[in-house]
């Protein structure tokens, strides 16, 4: 399971003491999905989870009882269609020993699958899982409930007019009983009229999941469609299964948690201090653009290389080389950065940005700020992360990470590679210029026969930098900048 | 109840086996007391007293619902002579009913 951050934590609290007035909650225990929701699910209500295939519905349900059954609160899964054995393989596969905690009786996994040799003959009732629910609930104290598939019992009736009546027999079950319920149910998406839509009438959290294909990259997204009696957060939420299970990335958070930006610290070159009037600002956000060759990769790296002498921990995530090639490459200005991975002061992680979605990129860079607590982030190039998909998705990505920096009061480094010659107009930078604090333009201009390298501080927010070009050479002691 | 019928045989099937059967109820819900009385009168014509029947309340008796997997009221279980049967409903459909039960058949 996810290892909820601190800075979530404070998050869910304060959700739940807004919430204390109003209705009653309980965590999903899926950290992301709880801010979402404002605390949890409604107590003693039902919620509905619907989705098309592999959209990770059942998952959900099965990490909210773990979740449970964690903190001593038992639950039961109900299954209709899946095997209870490959449900504890599937719990297993997340690091969950489901068959110690049935034992401990904190979890029960019941079988009610229908065989498919019965016959039906005339009308019947669910009267016997309500009365089997009902039992198991009232021996194991159980108050959480999911149903996963009731649809695989419900065809048997062969009527949506049956169909409907016995689920709001469930339905008025369930709350009479007191039972906090999480119920599955499959969508097919565009579909004309989903024969279990008036199920988002009747429940009171109705939770959407699904799988798409963008651009040959597939992302899965979550929304919150209705929640009577809570606010929670409107938008489309990426998510990902990954080893621990289900993460819920919010996208926007409803308040700006920026820390104010820190002291100044050197950028590794004194004449690019004196430029700066003092170095970057910690906490802050620079934009390093440049067409490719003009330094973007030296400049970041002679600051990661100074942060490490000061002891400081820098994240270098690349999706233009991997590690072994960059550090080769540095070596020809000087830059050794071999010891400092040695020393752990730099971290370099390579990522293709095809090879993921967005959400799979968010939540490894944002599990890489928990667990190495760097002082400094590099993001080299912002430019390749239009590959994760779409420009929207480079913009999510490096938005949200921003912002995460931002809340930690993380220095935050993004180097872009602009591909024309005007680059002043592509400063832009994929949307997200309005939010940084130094802009840093890189170029090469044709002077008297040879190539000048030039550098500019375009904007730097709090600080009285220069605003000229200044001429400057990489050579094999770094970068030399010319006095001004 | 319709009785229709036809030309199904009067008589148990060769070998004189008794019939187990094991019916679960909810209480006095309308499904299940037509279920009882329409298995009765099955028992009665067609297995003439060769039959028993247990009667499970599942509203009182959820374990041994559980045990056999009985999610619907009412559900006839035959237990013998095997292969087992299971029935979903009220048993309304006579016709229907006795092929499960391998009490009719090669009509057609």
């Amino acid at each position: 399971m996810a290892r909820p951050t601190r800075r979530m934590h404070e998050h869910e609290e304060a959700g739940l003491r807004k919430n204390r007035k109003r209705i009653r909650k309980i965590p999903t225990g899926i950290v992301g999905l709880d801010k979402v929701l404002d605390g949890g699910l409604p107590a003693e209500r039902m919620t509905l989870v619907g989705g098309g295939p592999g959209s990770g519905k059942s998952i959900i349900g099965l990490q909210w009882l773990l979740a449970g059954a964690d903190a001593g609160d038992p639950g039961m899964l109900i299954l209709f269609e899946e095997r209870v054995a490959s449900v504890r393989q599937n719990a297993a596969g997340l690091g969950w020993d489901v068959a110690k905690l049935e034992q401990k009786g904190l979890l029960c996994l019941l079988d009610a699958r229908i065989s498919p040799e019965a016959v039906v003959s005339g009308d019947f009732s669910i009267k016997g899982l309500l009365a089997i629910i009902g039992q198991k609930a009232k021996a194991m104290r159980a108050r959480r409930i999911v149903i996963d598939a009731l649809d695989a019992l419900l065809y048997l009736y062969d009527s949506p007019m049956r169909e409907r009546h016995e689920l709001y027999t469930l339905h008025e079950w369930l709350l009479d009983q007191k039972l906090t319920t999480m119920m599955t149910v499959k969508t097919v998406p565009q579909e004309e009229s989903p024969r279990y839509a008036f199920l988002d009438f009747m429940a009171d959290c109705v939770i959407h999941v699904d799988q798409r294909v963008t651009q040959q990259i597939t992302t899965r997204r979550l929304r919150v469609v209705k929640y009577r009696g809570s606010g929670y957060g409107r938008n489309e939420y990426p998510f990902v299964i990954s080893q621990d299970g289900i993460n819920v990335i919010p996208i926007t958070s409803n308040e700006l948690q920026h820390r104010p930006l820190g002291p100044k610290v050197s950028s590794g070159q004194a004449g690019l201090d004196v430029v700066l009037a003092g170095g970057f600002r910690r906490g802050a956000s620079t934009l390093i653009v440049g067409t490719a060759g003009s330094g973007k990769t030296t400049l970041a790296c002679i600051f990661a290389q100074a942060a490490g002498r000061r002891g400081e921990r820098v994240l270098y995530i690349n999706f233009e080389e991997s590690a072994e090639s960059m550090v080769g490459n540095m070596l020809s200005p000087g830059l050794a950065l071999g010891p400092l991975i040695a020393r752990g002061t730099l971290v370099i992680r390579s990522y293709l940005p095809e090879a993921m979605g967005v959400e799979e990129h968010l939540f490894h860079a944002l599990k890489a700020l928990d667990e190495l607590q760097p002082q400094h982030v590099i993001v080299d190039a912002i430019s390749a992360c239009k590959r994760m998909g779409s420009e929207q998705a480079a913009f999510e990505y490096l938005m949200r990470l921003l912002n995460d920096c931002r809340e930690r009061g993380i220095t935050c480094f993004y180097l872009n590679q602009a591909t024309g010659l005007d680059i002043v107009a592509e400063i832009s930078g994929i949307g997200i210029s309005s939010i940084i604090d130094t802009v840093v333009l890189l170029r090469h201009l044709p002077v008297d026969n040879a190539m000048k390298r030039q550098l500019l501080v375009m904007k730097s927010r709090g600080s009285k930098h220069s605003d000229l070009f200044h001429e400057f050479q990489i050579t094999d002691q770094g970068i030399e900048l010319e006095q001004i | 109840m319709k009785s229709r019928s036809r030309k199904t045989r009067r008589t148990a099937p060769a070998g004189g086996k008794t019939y187990v059967f094991q019916l679960f109820v909810a209480g006095n819900e309308s499904n299940s007391t037509q279920a009882r009385d329409n298995l009765a009168r099955l028992c009665k014509e067609h297995l003439m007293g060769r039959h028993e029947i247990t009667v499970v309340d599942v509203l009182k008796d959820a374990a041994t619902a559980y045990a056999h997997r009985v999610l619907v009221t009412p559900t006839l279980l035959l237990i013998k002579p095997l292969p087992k049967v299971l029935l979903l409903g009220n048993l309304s459909d006579t016709r229907h009913v006795l092929a499960a039960l391998r009490l009719i058949g090669g009509e057609r």
